[in-house]
């Protein structure tokens, strides 16, 4: 018996075809994973299964849910189902409940207006709902008032509470840590044993790893490879699968340790931080020579980035001191930013802006073209605005903005945190190169413990608490949890 | 900001206003030069007479040619609204750009007085400021900057305060740009889009404020040629010359009209 | 507490700005205003150099500027608004003898915008794009390019003078009340119309909102119980803010209509130059802004529990 299947859906944009025929089956009891990157189409795919496409996509193929049949292209036909049928967990969770409502009734409003129970019934369930989750005291309390963590368990229960045997969850681990991430699939597992079938989307190996079952790889609009998960992730067979796994920190070899010579480029000393009026960082020292990756881990809103712009001198300090080499010209201290977009003028041409750090930095001629060349950047690029441009891209013309400057030291802040795997593994290694060709000095932030033990010499794990600083053989990074 | 470009083509609707706000511009200029006339010359033989061609409007109750009037009207809250306009936008992107920029007490001072001019009805700002000035024209262009550079500063410091803040600027900072280039680069692309349309609500308001006041007697003199004065002055003569009555009406219609289709957004 | 705090800031210095533009106008009377005051209050028969001196004198016309400009917002602070120049009355008695009208007008024209704009709006919100939405849109842009008095006045000619169906001015009845209103409700009307149109869109653009559809309620349902709560706090705001044009429709819109309401009266008091009046009626518009917008905070805090405004 099978809950869900689909087949031979297809996606279209005008004459684009965004999805090439797929079709898949989702079995009691055996999760699926669909696994790609940012325009895989692995999201409108599971949109396709849900109703939910935008109107301006043309959709083939058929969906079967339960003893219903679908065509893909009747999305009215879908929304009876939802809650009854399909239960969606969506993007950041925390976003989807309403701001105005208290979580309790959040809940129980499923209860009383998809199954019908009674308004006294709907709120004992909804109770008991949220108190198998944990969450006996967040009945009435706002989503605001509730950690992300918490919100996450509302938005699972109120999704179930129609009683769908099936539920899709779409990247359910989007900007999470890697604590947070694992307490997601274990919710999920949990989810699966009690509704019976489970589709995730995701393009977290880690997650497909943990959640197990089938899996489905998309690149493109095409699927390159389907398999039982544990297989095909220990033996991947397509080129593609192959170059997704090893763009996977976990696969990555540790650097090797740059021994400190010379002087230290910046220096910090019982290094106190609050912003806001909340202290963050509290007595932490550290020494950077040229070359070194220091690497800043800890769970998010533990002052990684406040430490970083401490060193840049953007923070002053509460208490200690930060010292940078005599020698350090000001703008030889360099940032790139989580989010390459912003960190550019919105409505200039990237040339433009690139070549106005050129002139003020009197550049050669062809400093520009050479950068770019080492980058691995066409120079098409630059005739375009900063949100016409890939992610990744962006992130290596930033790094190429910042390189105009000849820094010394550069303030990498999350820099790959929203990119794909694939992505994320070229541009760490361009900041390694960066490090062991030029010298330059990096503190490089991230919220994955594993890519700071595989990239950094020196690493400063942070947390509410404590802090510590010492060699990836010294510094335990398995406790780095939330 | 000579290299900023407008990223999408207008929407239509400002498409049109404009275009309304182009053809009542070139009457108001042309108008005399194709009928020539005067609006003050009257003859009482020919009140609320119809169109001829020295009067292609028609005349008013005291034998005035409706166009020649009608032109001068353009001419004058026009102009003093667009005064007022420059004159507030000016004052609100230096104070707004100052408030964000420095912070603290400047800050905070020019909020506070920005919040209590919003708190009183711009018309009774007006009001009081024409009873203090001399003159009638100097003081709706005093009263109108006053009660208008609230609006462009708010949206000025709003603006400066998210731009400033973030990562664009820090970046442009750290490479060791200085504050001219950051307001030529960052700040100006994003705030003239909004200070555009705050322009043309801002003109539309002054020339609304204008008109209400000369209804209701208390803006600017007969024998002047004023819209809202007109509109007063004609009133009692509906039955017999409705159209007098609506040659005012339908030009501050139309003015309004191409004014807020230019806005194009609308104030939040 | 931060509420009641900014605002209290916001009505000093409201205070105080009425109390300087107050003065500077009384300073600049012309220099026979003395006369002219004492004509109004004794008759022109009864007038001479002495009672004129006396109102100099009372008024502080003469001397220097800084000691009559403190014992002037030492009055205002005391809530001493002094007597109207014209009448001789308290300017307290006057104002609290107008003010009732124009809150009725300004009530009946605020509810009636509220029956009109807001439905509308979120009718159009709810399908960005259709053809609905774009009517509304070219609608509304052409009622809110009609200035208030000249809505009062077309409503005039069609509504009283060519059907005959209302009053043109007049004061009194319930149905005196419906030309004035309608006047202002429709200029209203047609921007909170899209204020919600905007609060609505962007509330059914949120992904809860889609996930209230996920979670299996009707669209009846999501609007219901999570479209209409979201939108209301944005539209409050707003109607806050609105209270501005309201008075000022409130001031051309009773002289248009004869109605004897503190706008009416304003506009008299000012032509008049009377002024302890202006200042007493200024001072209570400016107040009455504050005093509705601390309460549309308050309220909109209950609502919206989250702090950020």
């Amino acid at each position: 018996m099978t809950l869900l299947s689909a087949d031979d859906i297809t996606i279209r944009d005008g004459a684009t075809r965004l999805l090439a025929p797929v079709s898949l089956e989702v079995s009691p009891g055996e999760p699926l994973v669909i696994l790609g990157e940012t325009g895989s189409g692995k999201s409108l795919l599971a949109q396709a299964m849900m109703g939910t496409l935008p109107e301006g996509l043309r959709v083939g193929g058929t969906v079967t849910i339960g003893a219903q049949h679908l065509r893909a292209e009747d999305r009215a036909a879908f929304k009876g189902l939802w809650g009854r049928q399909i239960a969606v967990l969506p993007q950041e969770p925390w976003l989807s409940l309403d701001p105005l409502m208290r979580a309790g009734p959040q809940v129980a409003e499923a209860h009383r207006l998809v199954r019908d129970l009674p308004a006294q019934a709907a709120r004992e369930q909804a109770m008991s709902d949220l108190a198998a989750l944990g969450l006996e005291h967040a009945f009435r309390h706002y989503p605001h008032e509730l950690s992300g963590g918490m919100a996450q368990r509302v938005a699972i229960a109120a999704a179930r509470a129609g009683g769908a045997p099936i539920v899709i969850a779409d990247e359910p681990t989007k900007g999470l840590d890697a604590a947070r991430r694992d307490d997601v699939a274990a919710l999920l597992l949990v989810a699966l044993a009690e509704s019976g079938g489970l589709v995730v989307i995701t393009h977290d190996l880690a997650l497909a790893r943990q959640i197990g079952g089938r899996l489905i790889v998309l690149r493109a609009g095409k699927v390159v490879e389907t398999g039982a998960t544990a297989q095909v992730l220990a033996d991947p067979q397509a080129a593609y699968t192959r170059a997704l796994i090893a763009a996977d920190p976990e696969t990555w070899p540790r650097r090797t340790a740059q021994q400190p010579a010379g002087a230290p480029v910046v220096e910090a000393r019982d290094l106190t931080l609050s912003r806001g009026g909340q202290r963050l960082v509290r007595g932490v020292s550290l020494s950077l020579h040229a070359g070194q990756i220091l690497g800043v881990t800890g769970p998010s809103g533990c002052g990684k980035s406040s430490l970083g712009d401490a060193l840049l001198g953007l923070l002053p300090p509460q208490a200690g001191e930060v010292r940078r080499a005599s020698d350090l010209a000001p703008t030889a201290l360099q940032k790139l930013w989580q989010d390459p977009v912003a960190a550019f003028p919105r409505t200039r041409s990237l040339g433009q802006t690139l070549g106005d750090v050129a002139h003020l930095h009197k550049a050669p001629k062809g400093r520009i073209d050479a950068l770019l060349a080492r980058l691995r950047l066409a120079p098409e690029l630059l005739r375009r605005r900063p949100a016409a441009v890939s992610g990744g891209e962006l992130q290596r013309l930033a790094l190429l903005r910042a390189m105009l400057a000849r820094p010394r030291f550069l303030f990498a802040d999350e820099p790959t945190s929203r990119l794909d795997p694939i992505t994320q593994a070229e541009i760490i290694g361009f900041l390694a190169e960066l490090a062991d060709e030029d010298g330059m000095a990096i503190a490089l932030v991230s919220h994955d413990p594993v890519l700071i033990d595989r990239t950094a010499d020196q690493i400063c794990r942070l947390d509410r608490s404590v802090s510590e600083t010492g060699t990836p053989q010294q510094v335990d990074l398995r406790h780095a949890t939330a | 900001m000579t290299t900023t470009t407008l990223s999408r083509p207008w929407p239509s609707g400002r498409i049109i206003g404009a275009a309304i706000l182009t053809l009542i511009a070139a009457f108001a200029i042309l108008g005399p030069v194709i009928v020539p006339g005067s609006p003050f010359a009257q003859s009482l033989m020919k009140s609320l007479a119809g169109p001829e061609p020295a009067a292609p409007f028609g005349y008013d109750h005291l034998g005035r040619s409706l166009y020649h009037r009608l032109v001068h009207a353009l001419r004058l809250s026009p102009l003093i609204a667009l005064a007022a306009v420059a004159t507030a936008g000016a004052a609100g992107l230096v104070l707004g750009t100052l408030a964000a920029l420095r912070g603290g007490w400047v800050e905070r001072v020019l909020v506070v007085l920005a919040d209590a001019l919003l708190a009183l009805p711009g018309l009774l700002m007006v009001l009081i400021v024409l009873a203090i000035m001399p003159g009638t024209a100097l003081g709706f262009w005093a009263g109108l900057s006053l009660v208008l550079w609230v609006e462009f500063f708010r949206l000025t410091r709003a603006t400066a305060r998210a731009t400033l803040a973030g990562p664009a600027v820090q970046a442009a900072r750290l490479l060791g740009f200085g504050w001219p280039y950051v307001f030529r680069t960052h700040l100006w692309p994003e705030v003239a889009p909004l200070m555009l349309t705050a322009a043309a609500f801002g003109t539309a308001t002054a020339i609304m404020g204008i008109a209400a006041l000369g209804f209701v007697s208390v803006g600017m003199r007969a024998p002047t040629p004023e819209l809202g004065l007109m509109m007063v002055e004609l009133l009692p003569y509906w039955r017999e010359a409705p159209m007098a009555l609506l040659t005012p009406v339908l030009a501050t219609f139309a003015l309004l009209l191409g004014l807020t289709l230019l806005a194009g957004g609308h104030r939040t | 507490m931060n509420i009641v705090i900014s605002r209290l800031a916001q009505a000093v210095t409201v205070a105080l700005l009425v109390g300087a533009a107050t003065f500077a106008m009384m300073r600049s009377l012309p220099g026979d205003a003395a006369w002219r005051i004492a004509a109004g209050r004794y008759g022109y028969d009864n007038v001479d150099a002495a009672a004129a001196e006396a109102v100099r004198a009372e008024l502080g016309l003469g001397g220097h500027w800084f000691p009559a400009f403190l014992s002037w917002m030492g009055d205002l602070l005391r809530l001493d608004f002094g007597r109207s120049l014209v009448s001789g009355q308290p300017v307290i008695d006057e104002i609290a003898h107008q003010l009732g009208a124009s809150l009725w007008l300004a009530l009946a024209a605020v509810g009636l915008s509220l029956v009109i704009g807001p439905p509308l709006g979120i009718l159009a919100g709810l399908r960005p794009g259709s053809l609905f939405d774009r009517a509304l849109l070219v609608i509304s842009a052409a009622f809110k390019a009609v200035p208030q008095f000249l809505m009062a006045l077309i409503l005039i000619l069609v509504l009283s003078v060519q059907m005959g169906w209302l009053p043109a001015a007049g004061y009194g009845q319930p149905r005196h009340f419906i030309l004035p209103a309608l006047a202002l409700a429709l200029g209203l009307a047609a921007v909170n119309a899209r204020i919600a149109r905007d609060a609505m869109a962007s509330v059914a653009a949120q992904p809860f909102y889609a996930f209230a559809e996920w979670k299996g309620l009707s669209r009846a349902q999501v609007l219901w119980r999570h479209g209409l709560r979201n939108v209301s706090v944005p539209l409050l705001t707003y109607l806050g803010l609105q209270f501005v044009l309201l008075v000022e429709g409130v001031v051309v819109i009773e002289s248009n209509v004869g109605w004897p309401g503190i706008g009416h009266a304003l506009v008299h008091a000012v032509f008049a130059r009377d002024v302890p009046m202006v200042q007493g009626t200024a001072l209570m518009l400016g107040l009455g802004f504050v005093l509705v917008n601390a309460l549309i905070d308050l309220l909109a805090a209950r609502i919206d529990p989250r702090g950020a405004r």
